[in-house]
């Protein structure tokens, strides 16, 4: 099948809502009987990941059928029917979500290994490490990556969060071929786009990574983990792989090096995650008067001396990404995680929607965003870059609170890769899955079952 | 550089086996092949290069194409009408990385296994990437051995014989290639389409 690629299937239009008003449809009946009564006796089995993967892709394979079978779906596009399967996967795996992801005790453990490897290993990895070559360099630009990767925790459904690390893939491809055209490079493979993928997943350290991994691999549907998508993720796979094994020789480090280098960025995560636990306590007085300080003057030193260093690698700091990593769990946690967005109208915005009339709106959020960006720097103790900065430190000072941000970055995208289509397009997609607590199904189904037909 | 040029290529690589211009449309109740393509060898052999040539060879209109940086996928029309899709999946080179490969070539159906025919060290390099894939790989891969690089014949460090002998050894499919002027290119695809062919005339 071609539309096997998720890239091409992103594109389906309503993929979501076209689930919902088919299931809403009377002669859907027996479908939400039967996606009902798989995820109650789901939820009622103890966990045990292979045989849940195994039950989840079986039903996933068997609705699918039915629907290809079925009247509501008579005369339907390919496209059509692939819409419907990421409805289901969607809606089923939001269901199960809390019960299946991270719910093992491995995975868990996993997790904290991989998290910590990457905090200490991004305090002093170099390009050269991984030996990314110069021309291929170009670590302003490889935060568009990072910051689509760090967007996985933000999505339940397997498809939303591949997407994630898709997009991250394609910018930093888009960012190699840019690169090798510009410097008369032979074409990018392997050998630069691996490296850079590896700086970019540590720099990024998305919380959870290893379940998020687990996950898309046990709960995706099989039929569509294949061609590009599965290059990527297999990719990502061999990332983890790689940092879980990262040592002197890996990085071609000197081990007394390495070891000296590992136990530096300990004792400065020690620090930092004191002064970070303050930091949110103290949020709403940074709001009213920057200038007071709850820190103890011993980690404040310790912050001035670190970000006085490298004012460009603010947002690099374990701090920073962990208040922001913070906020986007608690964000996935909320039920009204689109009730937030909602309040940021220019969130999923192109430049050609936009009006002369938004432009006061929108000067009135960058004020809002300024001003609280300032109070926030302030409040972490770092030296308040000013105006006239270049773009490329401009998108160094992202703060994590923010979730209007990625606006911005949407338009730095389109400047740095030009990918604008694509990669917006997915973010738009994307932006649909948030899921109602209740999506409204017919109650008034009896027992009973789909019989799958095939 | 060699394939960074956007010539197209000059189609003296092109035998009989594929025919880009047949019939232009595909029709879906062909048989459709498809066939996981990985390529293994030391960083700097061209790896990335030979495929390039191989996609941009390709005339066919109709063809769906992806070009990233690592991952390239080509559908081509066989003389028999059948259809297959090759995924080309490169993987790094590099020292660091090789622990890595199998995750790559596990499911694959070939692997192209590339090394320079002006470093030495590259050709011990492929050896053992031959060595992990009969180890580690699937049993029925199809295997090609290529020496790349083979316009720069003033600076050749590993005769052709050697070559030749090692692939004869181990039961792969041996050719030089050129990435830079396009040489023996087509080839090389060639026979990879042509075995998997086979391989699934056997099995239906």
């Amino acid at each position: 099948m071609e539309n096997s690629d998720v890239f091409s299937s992103s594109t389906a239009p309503l993929t979501w809502h076209d689930f919902l008003e088919r299931m809403r449809h009377p002669s859907a009946v027996d479908f939400v009987k039967a996606i009902k009564s798989f995820i109650v006796s789901f939820l009622n089995n103890a966990p045990d990941a292979e045989r849940d993967s195994a039950a989840v892709q079986e039903f996933f394979g068997n609705m699918e059928a039915a629907f290809r079978a079925h009247s509501l779906w008579a005369g339907s596009s390919e496209e059509e029917l692939e819409s419907v399967g990421e409805g289901l996967e969607k809606y089923v795996m939001t269901k199960l979500f809390t019960r299946v992801f991270a719910s093992m005790p491995e995975d868990v453990k996993a997790d904290e290994q991989l998290h910590e490897k990457m905090a200490l290993i991004q305090q002093f990895i170099r390009p050269e490490n991984l030996d990314i070559k110069l021309t291929f360099q170009n670590e302003t630009s490889w935060l568009l990556a990072q910051k689509e990767l760090q967007k996985i925790n933000m999505y339940k459904a397997p498809r939303d969060k591949l997407v994630c690390i898709l997009n991250c893939c394609k910018v930093i491809s888009n960012l190699l071929i840019n690169a090798s055209l510009a410097s008369n490079e032979d074409h990018p493979g392997a050998d630069e786009f691996l490296p850079v993928l590896i700086y970019v997943t540590i720099k990024a350290n998305p919380p959870q990574l290893h379940s998020n991994l687990s996950y898309i691999q046990r709960f995706r549907r099989q039929t569509h983990l294949v061609a590009e998508a599965a290059y990527f993720f297999t990719n990502m796979l061999s990332v983890e792989s790689f940092i879980m094994n990262i040592d002197a020789k890996a990085l071609s480090m000197d081990e007394t090096e390495f070891e000296k280098n590992m136990e530096s960025a300990r004792a400065l995560l020690s620090g930092l995650s004191k002064s970070s636990d303050t930091q949110t306590q103290a949020d709403q007085k940074f709001e009213h008067d920057p200038n007071v300080s709850v820190e103890s003057s011993e980690t404040k030193s310790k912050n001035d001396e670190q970000y006085g260093k490298n004012q460009s690698s603010i947002n690099k700091t374990p701090s920073i990404s962990d208040l922001e990593n913070k906020g986007a769990n608690m964000l996935l946690k909320e039920n009204e995680a689109s009730q937030v967005f909602r309040d940021f109208p220019f969130l999923y915005s192109q430049a050609g929607d936009l009006t002369v009339g938004d432009v006061e709106d929108l000067l009135n959020n960058y004020k809002q965003l300024v001003f609280k960006y300032v109070s926030l720097t302030k409040g972490l103790g770092v030296k308040i870059p000013s105006p006239s900065l270049s773009k490329a430190q401009c998108q160094n000072s992202e703060q994590p609170e923010f979730a209007k941000e990625p606006e911005m970055r949407e338009a730095h995208l389109t400047d740095n890769t030009g990918n604008y289509g694509e990669v917006s397009v997915f973010r738009l997609e994307n932006s649909e899955s948030k899921m109602p607590e209740e999506v409204g199904f017919q109650s008034q189904c009896e027992e009973g079952n789909v019989s799958p037909e095939r | 550089m060699g394939c960074s040029s956007s010539v197209p290529d000059r189609g003296t690589g092109r035998a009989g086996g594929i025919n880009p211009d047949s019939g232009g449309v595909i029709d879906a109740k062909n048989l459709r092949v498809k066939g996981e393509l990985v390529l293994l060898g030391d960083s700097g052999v061209g790896k990335s290069c030979i495929v390039l040539r191989f996609v941009r060879g390709q005339f066919d209109p109709t063809s769906k194409v992806t070009v990233g940086a690592s991952f390239l996928s080509q559908t081509v029309a066989l003389q028999d009408s059948t259809t297959v899709k090759f995924e080309i999946w490169d993987t790094a080179g590099q020292e660091r990385y090789a622990a890595l490969a199998p995750l790559y070539y596990r499911g694959a159906a070939v692997a192209v296994v590339v090394y320079d025919i002006t470093s030495p060290e590259s050709f011990s390099k492929a050896q053992y990437w031959v060595k992990e894939l009969q180890k580690h790989g699937s049993p029925d891969i199809v295997m090609a051995l290529v020496g790349n690089k083979a316009d720069l014949q003033e600076k050749r460090e590993v005769p052709v014989q050697d070559g030749i002998d090692y692939a004869e050894k181990n039961g792969m499919f041996f050719i030089e290639t050129s990435a830079k002027t396009a040489d023996n290119i087509n080839q090389l695809f060639e026979v990879g389409l042509e075995k998997l062919n086979l391989i699934k005339r056997l099995w239906t």
